[in-house]
């Protein structure tokens, strides 16, 4: 969220991105740990900054920690930059920077042999592909939106970093399964679809990534459907009560030829406590609501696997 | 000093009842149509304008064919989803 609304907020970053890079955004949690064609290139591109090339024999070995930041390379496979500063002016000045060693690179090159490229359907299929990650959503099944965010409470403050967070719409997707996408169109919601809704997607994930809810903590989830109409409530606290939220239900949906087009939901309640990656809630009780709208593939974050799913799909949506 | 410190405590004080206030406020129909379109990203949002690939080896490729260097945004969580 941070970076969106700072190093991918100014206008000339923006332009050179699409002008002069060729721009791409990964997870690197997954990406280091793939033992397949991306995660070796991942690999080799981040084991060549010296903060990461120490934690690693090889390139083939997993990096042990995290390797979050920006990165720029060549499609040879050669590191120019790596930075993890947010300071938008300073990017911009590196940026150019290495446009221009990149430029000049290509300058000395111009009488060597011209790499050859293969074509993109050629290269795709011998790539190793990891099927432990990069989920694909469920066939015939739906992709929901879901959109979360804290309506007050916050303590007034200058800090601009701070104000981001305070003010930041999350973003997740929740999948179906085409059994659960069929009960729903029979005028049913499923058990198992309420209580993935409960455990991986009414969380305060405003400020960074929250901790999912365990089963028994889910106090109540209903989700009544009635005439296209979602009437429902949801308590959900830890066992401490340290982190909780207790919120009510409200949604409509349509089906059409046998499918949902329309599920728009919205849940709104009371949560409390932070986790270790979603420090400084406001203080006590404060209105977070979360939103459900039917995913229509025109965003790129459709195509994303849900939060929850993140190193174990059967845990998120048992098969 | 003292009457800074007051200052700032009533106004956190204010700003606690008045998330308490929000909060209350029961999931009507008008609140919840409300809601959900305050809820939805803004398509206008220079981030979001952006020609994010999401595959490391197809922007590799593109990188090869455009003569161009890539640019990764690599974060603990999807950039484009929840971080």
């Amino acid at each position: 969220m941070l970076d969106r609304a700072s190093t991918f907020a100014h206008p000339q970053i923006v332009r050179l991105l699409k002008e002069k890079f060729v721009p791409v955004a990964l997870d690197q949690a997954d990406t280091r740990r793939q033992q397949d064609s991306e995660g070796d290139f991942y690999r080799q591109l981040a084991i060549q900054h010296s903060a990461f090339g120490l934690s690693t024999r090889n390139a083939k070995s997993a990096i042990s920690r995290t390797t979050q930041g920006f990165y720029i390379a060549t499609a040879s496979g050669e590191l120019l930059l790596y930075n993890n500063n947010r300071d938008p002016g300073k990017m911009l000045r590196l940026m150019n920077e290495k446009l221009r060693e990149f430029a000049s690179s290509q300058q000395d090159q111009a009488g060597a042999s011209p790499v050859v490229l293969q074509s993109d359907r050629e290269s795709e299929s011998e790539d190793k592909v990891d099927q432990r990650y990069g989920f694909q959503s469920p066939k015939g099944g739906l992709v929901v939106r879901v959109q979360a965010k804290v309506l007050g409470g916050y303590p007034p403050t200058d800090d601009p970093w701070r104000e981001i967070f305070q003010s930041a719409l999350s973003r997740d997707n929740l999948w179906i399964s085409a059994v659960e996408h069929k009960s729903i169109v029979q005028g049913k919601v499923p058990d198992s679809l309420l209580h993935r809704i409960a455990r991986f997607h009414l969380v305060d994930n405003t400020r960074g990534e929250p901790l999912m809810w365990k089963p028994d903590e889910v106090k109540r989830i209903k989700m009544d459907l009635a005439d296209g109409q979602f009437t429902g409530s949801a308590l959900i606290h830890s066992s401490n009560n340290d982190r909780g939220y207790d919120a009510e239900i409200r949604g409509v949906i349509e089906v059409a030829d046998g499918s949902v087009i329309r599920f728009d939901v919205v849940a709104l309640g009371k949560c409390w406590g932070e986790g270790p990656y979603t420090r400084n809630p406001p203080p006590g009780k404060f209105p977070l609501a979360i939103s459900f709208t039917l995913a229509d593939g025109t965003d790129l974050a459709d195509s994303l696997s849900p939060q929850g799913a993140r190193g174990w799909l059967d845990a998120y949506l048992p098969k | 000093m003292a009457f800074r410190f007051l200052g700032f405590f009533v106004m956190l004080v204010s700003v606690i009842i008045a998330a308490q206030a929000a909060v209350s406020a029961e999931l009507t129909s008008e609140r919840f149509t409300q809601l959900h379109r305050e809820l939805q990203a803004d398509d206008a949002a220079l981030w979001r304008t952006i020609p994010w690939n999401t595959d490391l080896l197809v922007a590799r490729r593109k990188a090869g064919q455009q003569n161009r260097p890539i640019f990764i945004w690599a974060m603990d969580g999807h950039p484009l989803g929840c971080t």
